[in-house]
């Protein structure tokens, strides 16, 4: 197997990984959020802007990887 | 000349020739660590086409076009903002007034609850920010407009700047010696003084990994987000096309909205980690690092 066909293997697969990794950090943040927001609606909003900024957080590691991807993207095809 | 103006108002309404989309986006510079990624044409590649650029002001533009884009965002909002302090009526104040002030508020709230008492002195640093990014952001959702933000070296930069003016209100603050000392852990007895190599080290990677961070994360989710949006308007031309009709289907429309909205969160957050990053220099009692 040469480098090119290996570079075309590991760009998705790191996309992927990242991506099941972020999904599972999200959906628990998102969920711990709105267990929070039902036990008391009335701090509804300092919540929701809190959940916003977290997943950003959690989505900048996918994103990181993302970049990742295009770089190596590049680097196939000669 | 007339050839040429057809090609402009087809390429001007995002109903462009597919091509272009992706020779531009993966034709010659595919090596340049870029990928290739599709992206739609801007106003200087209309202006192209119509032949009012030539090819070597079009290359120079396209070169530059991220610096360019973010300079026509800065005098936009400075003329805007310049407008709005000239005409201020403090008894009668007029909608656009009143617009300005209703951001400009809900921005100073937004960092007082962070920020406390600081605030005053920071917020027209990390109001500029927040508006400056969100109009970079946006620009790119606009037919015919480049956005800025999707270029390493606009945000990287914005980034650097942020740290420099972490660091420095770290020094001014806190002295040079408080400085050192709030990297170095706060060495107060034995134990932490023997810590105090490895606290400096922690401390000074954990510094100059921010800014690469900050950086890189607003200008992935931008890019990710045109490249989107690039895609789905080439999914929607080539549709189209093979009815041979040169209208192509607006599949991107929720993109856009997607785009909308993440824009506007990766600004906030932007400024908000901006915000924190010049809290933690600033001198504050709890200490648990």
């Amino acid at each position: 197997m040469d480098y090119q066909s290996m570079l075309a293997w590991a760009a998705p697969i790191a996309v992927s990984f990242a991506a099941i990794g972020s999904a599972f950090g999200i959906g628990r943040a998102v969920g711990s959020a709105m267990e929070a927001m039902g036990r008391q609606p009335e701090a509804a909003a300092k919540i929701q802007t809190a959940m916003i900024i977290g997943a950003a957080f959690i989505e900048a590691l996918t994103i990181y990887l993302f970049i990742v991807f295009i770089m190596v993207n590049g680097k196939i095809g000669a | 000349m007339l050839a040429g103006l057809y090609n402009a108002t087809v390429l001007a309404f995002a109903k462009i020739n597919p091509f272009v989309v992706f020779a531009a986006g993966g034709g010659d510079h595919g090596d340049g660590g870029h990928g290739g990624a599709p992206h739609l044409p801007n106003l200087i590649n209309v202006l192209h086409e119509l032949g009012i650029l030539s090819d070597s002001a079009a290359a120079w533009a396209t070169y530059w076009a991220n610096p360019l884009y973010a300079g026509v965002a800065a005098i936009i909002l400075s003329l805007i903002a310049l407008n709005i302090y000239a005409k201020r009526d403090l008894k009668n104040p007029g909608p656009f007034q009143n617009a300005a002030e209703a951001l400009i508020e809900g921005m100073y709230n937004f960092i007082y609850s962070i920020m406390g008492k600081e605030a005053r002195r920071y917020i027209p640093f990390l109001g500029t920010l927040f508006f400056y990014i969100l109009v970079m952001n946006w620009m790119g959702l606009v037919p015919g407009l480049h956005s800025p933000t999707t270029g390493k070296e606009i945000t990287l930069s914005m980034a650097a700047i942020v740290f420099l003016y972490a660091q420095w209100t770290g020094i001014r603050r806190l002295g040079v010696l408080g400085y050192l000392d709030h990297l170095a852990g706060q060495p107060r007895d034995a134990v932490t003084w023997a810590l105090v190599p490895l606290m400096f080290l922690l401390h000074l990677v954990g510094e100059l990994v921010k800014p690469v961070s900050l950086g890189l994360r607003l200008f992935g989710n931008i890019t990710g987000e045109d490249t989107l949006v690039a895609v789905f308007v080439g999914l929607g031309i080539t549709l189209m096309a093979l009815f041979g009709s040169p209208v192509g289907l607006p599949l991107h429309a929720p993109f856009i909205l997607l785009g909308l909205l993440l824009s506007t969160i990766q600004a906030l957050v932007f400024t908000l980690l901006s915000t924190i990053y010049i809290l933690m220099m600033l001198p504050h009692e709890e200490h648990e690092h």
